[in-house]
């Protein structure tokens, strides 16, 4: 900044323009954050390979996968609430709520059928209760889901009585056992939601009206937005897939417990958050929400087969997502409200 | 424009007050009900009890409440808990005197509060974000370095500082009576304190009145930080023996006392006699619920129900809060 002849004064404001407009570019394209993280667990995964010969092996993506479909379904829910401007905290409780119920149509000897009914109906019961006091009666999701995941998970317990159940038949535990061209079904199941979320978002007046409110709810409320209605969408739509996580959970672990699922509401958060969504609201992407949840279970995969401690994984994944949503704020720069 | 602040902050007091009434009216009930069913709940023996029993969940609750004032939330203060729980039972079993370890304690406290408040401030991560991360990583690193092992023995200084005395009242009782006293103090008299709420409120208009958008971030991790290192002296008094895995979902009981004690979510509204109920009644139904012999699941269903009852007696101001926003046309 000292130079003193007038050319070389001019090339150093031309550059910079250029510089400047080179940023101003990059942060108009958008969500970079997804882009960062895909690049980061792309050199994680050459890193891991290098260490590790076990890590491209199919049998390691196959149980890679699972926890993966489950989390994802629980993520695609919270993409749509955190687009909505809420949170919902009581996801875990739910798929415990749901598990339970699926323990106890289990246990009197139902159809498989009815046995995944009843869960996916507990769930979207659970859903529908947040729904009904954050859309209808305008209250704080926060607020809300923090008191509705305390009476879920005594709902859970209450239902269980403290106990796991066991003996499901076959016919559930397929969800687990069967598999397409060596890939689990979970996964195809849960693609297949992705898609069907994707569409509700960019195709359906609903998904228009989600981002909407997310992005200024009041402004959605004078535009005669129907935001009641849809805000009890998005809480019952969170409810059906922590229905459809529990049932993929329960197959794959063969028992039910009322406890199952309390992992589920950082991870899932933290997917959505980690894929670039602002957790304010307003904005939503299917790929960048699979971006983050697949992130977070490969680079937890990896640290596993390079041998790192599990506390240590823990630890390391958290900071991760620090980094990354650090990152993207410096990307995008900071001129949004931290609230 | 001092005498227009203290007016704004008259009307602020005066607002907040219905909740309060509404609450002591609830907790006035649950006493009658309880008077009828369980008479035995206002034994002086229960009662020290309770008092016991509530005084960690104070301590941390008036840190939350600074943070929630400020307009963030900490979901790491079960994790911080933790660490300096373990800290100080550590480096009391090694052999250190409480003159070294209590400060030690003190400090890794608010060392915890000031990374949240950096991470906030200064790299701008949403709060729920940054302590959510922040949560993970203690909490992993704690494990780590316990590898899951119990502390199983406290050092005796630690022991006395748990153990009754005053009539079955502990010193737990009275740093929390301290605390209060401390934050009204502050939250009211002090340049810093009313500077939370101005910022709470709008970090726009407190930056046109020349409050600094960082300072009021790191007060508030910081405070909650030092305040979670006082109560995690008394939990693991009170406990007698810690792992890392300790206060687990920790957090989340302080977060609802704070939230049912009327403070508004979005910063800039609460008080401190608020929180004080809202830590009683959860409290006392916990108490109640044991001295009833109910399940522990019902006590879950119980406490649920309470604080969403909480949430929609509070969110009567808060609705008519939004009705004056709408009709300024600034906003």
């Amino acid at each position: 900044m000292t130079s003193s002849s007038p050319a070389s004064l001019e090339k150093l404001v031309n550059s910079q323009s250029k510089f400047t407009k080179r940023i101003m570019e990059l942060r108009l394209s958008g969500n970079l954050q997804p882009g960062v993280v895909t690049l980061l667990v792309l050199f994680f995964c050459i890193y891991a390979s290098y260490r590790s010969g076990d890590f491209w092996s199919a049998l390691n993506w196959q149980l890679l996968v699972q926890p993966l479909a489950e989390a994802g379904l629980v993520s695609l829910g919270m993409m749509f609430v955190i687009a909505s401007g809420g949170i919902d905290l009581s996801v875990g409780a739910i798929v415990g709520v749901a598990a339970v119920t699926a323990g106890i149509a289990a246990q009197h000897k139902l159809p498989v059928q009815a046995i995944e009914a009843a869960a996916l109906a507990a769930g979207m019961l659970c859903g529908a209760f947040n729904g009904l006091l954050i859309g209808v009666l305008r209250l704080s999701s926060i607020l809300v889901t923090l008191g509705s995941m305390i009476l879920f998970s005594g709902v859970a317990l209450a239902l269980s009585n403290g106990n796991s159940f066991a003996g499901f038949p076959d016919g559930l535990l397929w969800w687990n056992d069967a598999a397409l061209l060596g890939i689990p079904v979970e996964f195809f199941l849960f693609l297949a939601i992705a898609a069907v979320a994707a569409v509700l978002l960019h195709y359906t007046l609903w998904g228009h009206y989600v981002i909407a409110i997310g992005s200024n709810p009041i402004a959605a409320r004078y535009s005669g937005y129907p935001v009641a209605l849809t805000l009890f969408g998005v809480y019952t739509l969170q409810g059906l897939l922590c229905g459809m996580t529990a049932i993929l959970l329960v197959a794959r672990l063969a028992s039910a417990r009322a406890d199952m699922g309390q992992s589920l509401m950082l991870m899932a958060i933290a997917a959505v958050v980690l894929g670039g969504a602002p957790i304010v609201g307003g904005s939503a992407s299917v790929i960048a929400t699979f971006v983050g949840v697949a992130a977070f279970y490969i680079v937890q995969d990896g640290l596993l087969l390079l041998d790192v401690p599990p506390f240590v994984q823990y630890a390391l994944t958290s900071a991760m997502l620090l980094v990354a949503v650090a990152a993207g704020n410096l990307l995008r720069g900071s001129r949004e409200d931290r609230r | 424009m001092t005498p227009l602040r203290s007016s704004a902050s008259e009307r602020l007091r005066l607002s907040i007050h219905p909740h309060e009434t509404k609450l002591a009216s609830l907790l006035l009930v649950l006493g009658i009900a309880l008077a009828i069913t369980a008479p035995r709940f206002f034994s002086s023996v229960n009662l020290a009890l309770l008092a016991r029993s509530m005084g960690v969940l104070l301590i941390i609750s008036v840190g939350m409440l600074n943070v929630i004032l400020a307009g963030g939330i900490d979901v790491s203060a079960g994790a911080t808990l933790a660490v300096v729980s373990v800290v100080l039972v550590r480096l009391g079993n090694h052999g250190l005197p409480a003159s070294v370890v209590l400060p030690i304690g003190l400090l890794t406290g608010a060392t915890l509060g000031a990374v949240n408040a950096a991470l906030i401030a200064e790299l701008r991560i949403p709060p729920i974000v940054a302590t959510l991360g922040t949560a993970g990583l203690f909490r992993g690193l704690l494990l780590e370095w316990t590898q899951g092992e119990w502390e199983s023995s406290i050092p005796p200084w630690l022991n006395a500082i748990g153990s009754p005395r005053w009539g079955g009242l502990d010193a737990s009782v009275l740093a929390a009576a301290l605390t209060v006293l401390a934050a009204t103090w502050i939250l009211h008299r002090t340049q810093i304190g009313r500077a939370l709420f101005r910022f709470g409120d709008s970090p726009i208009a407190a930056a046109r009145i020349g409050i600094s958008p960082r300072q009021p971030i790191y007060f508030a991790y910081i405070s909650l930080g030092i305040l979670t290192a006082i109560g995690a002296v008394f939990y693991a008094a009170q406990l007698g023996a810690v792992q890392g895995n300790a206060a687990n979902g920790y957090e989340l009981t302080v977060i609802a006392a704070v939230v049912l004690g009327g403070a508004d979510i979005l910063g800039g509204r609460g008080s401190l006699l608020g929180t004080f109920l809202g830590v009683l009644l959860l409290c006392s139904l916990q108490q109640a619920l044991v001295l009833l012999h109910v399940a522990t699941f019902w006590q879950n269903i119980a406490t649920g129900l309470i604080v969403l009852l909480g949430v929609i007696l509070s969110s009567a101001p808060r609705l008519h809060r939004k009705l004056l926003l709408q009709q300024s046309p600034s906003a």
